[in-house]
């Protein structure tokens, strides 16, 4: 996904992303807001262990509980379209 | 010249004839018919809105007649038209005003991109918008026609118009429509608001519709800049209550709530957002109207 094709806005922690090439609106929880951030910040692709390493709170996420909600946010984002897997 | 300078035969004669160019807000609308509900409507109504030469810009062409037909005798109806075209089904006679309206209301929402379009009352007081967006029973006219008869400005009953560079909004004060109950509660409230004559068995239900007050009318020029975004939501019996909501919530409210967010694509995202960081968002819950203007009129003294 191209990184000019995802807008956003966040207040409180709570987040409103726009994806350019579905024009399709969401609205992002706190982590979902915040695992966007580290993709958008990103060189190349990520795994799990590092999305969490750079979030602002690591240690709330990290551990298998807080992987496995990365996990779940990433399906989410593919399902959208805002993200996708690194093809092998 | 606004429309009250008219005789009534003058006034007759320009909508059964070339048309009425009457101007609501930024709005030209070019309005043609013989029918008296129609003629009786503009007139008390539309008295205080500015009419145009007869030579100029129309931004709509709008007819509402009869059709030729039998059922002009057994069970008369009125067409609305557009352009020469119907995009309606007719309705029965005795709404052809409320159909005009309705109609109105279609132009815009389908044709005016120049602006972001949102489906939400507002109010002005000292240069501050009252934005009220919501679904149809959810009390956004009645609180808006409560409002205005307590001082606050009329930008517009229902359809809200954000002007894409400034994010202002550009008043479109026409009448405000009232269905049902709320017909009563704003004669109880308001006994000076100048109403129409309810229409009933409409799709829906009961209609009348409320003038604008004649100082909202004049001051169309004037923008306002949002400062509040307020989903109201009337519940027989409930207490007037204002509770925090968050602003990316709202912001997916105006967003559902507006006719052309995705004409306008990332435009129509920044603008809102901007919306949104400007003011202050919440959820109202309301059940009698004089306690709901209540909390209006202290958060516009505070503002």
């Amino acid at each position: 996904m191209p990184h000019d094709a995802i807008v956003w806005r966040e207040w409180n922690g709570e987040f409103v992303v726009r994806n350019e090439c579905s024009g399709s609106t969401h609205l992002l929880a706190p982590l979902a807001g915040s695992v966007l951030q580290v993709l958008l910040e990103a060189d190349g692709a990520l795994i799990v262990a590092d999305i969490a390493a750079r979030l602002d709170d690591p240690a709330a996420a990290a551990g298998p509980e807080g992987y496995a909600a990365i996990d779940a946010v990433l399906s989410e984002f593919n399902r959208l379209g805002l993200a996708q897997p690194e093809q092998q | 010249m606004i429309v009250a300078d008219l005789s009534h035969q003058e006034l007759v004669r320009r909508l059964a004839g070339a048309g009425l160019r009457l101007r609501t807000g930024p709005i030209v609308n070019r309005i043609q018919s013989r029918l008296a509900k129609v003629i009786h409507g503009v007139a008390l109504h539309y008295a205080a809105c500015p009419i145009e030469n007869s030579e100029g810009f129309a931004d709509f062409h709008v007819r509402v007649a009869q059709p030729r037909s039998l059922r002009r005798w057994l069970a008369p109806q009125v067409r609305f038209q557009f352009d020469g075209t119907g995009p309606f089904l007719p309705l029965p006679a005795n709404q052809a005003f409320a159909m005009l309206e309705w109609g109105l209301n279609w132009c815009v929402s389908s044709h005016c991109h120049q602006y972001l379009i949102v489906h939400a009352a507002s109010v002005e007081r000292s240069g501050c918008a009252l934005l009220l967006p919501g679904d149809p029973g959810s009390g956004k006219s009645t609180l808006c026609a409560g409002l205005v008869n307590r001082g606050w400005r009329l930008l517009s009953d229902e359809l809200t118009l954000l002007d894409l560079a400034a994010g202002h909004v550009v008043p479109l004060p026409r009448p405000v429509s009232l269905k049902n109950a709320s017909i009563d509660a704003i004669r109880r409230f308001s006994p000076d608001a100048v109403l129409g004559p309810p229409v009933h068995d409409t799709v829906k239900g009961s209609v009348a519709h409320m003038k604008a007050p004649t100082d909202s009318v004049r001051r169309a020029t004037e923008a306002a800049r949002p400062r509040w975004i307020v989903l109201p939501h009337y519940e027989s019996g409930a207490a007037a209550r204002l509770a925090p909501l968050s602003k990316a919530r709202a912001f997916m409210h105006l967003a559902d709530h507006a006719f052309n967010y995705d004409v306008h694509g990332r435009r129509g995202f920044e603008l809102l957002g901007q919306v949104i960081t400007n003011s202050d968002c919440f959820e109202f819950q309301y059940g009698a109207l004089e306690d709901a203007i209540a909390v209006f009129d202290d958060a516009g003294r505070r503002a």
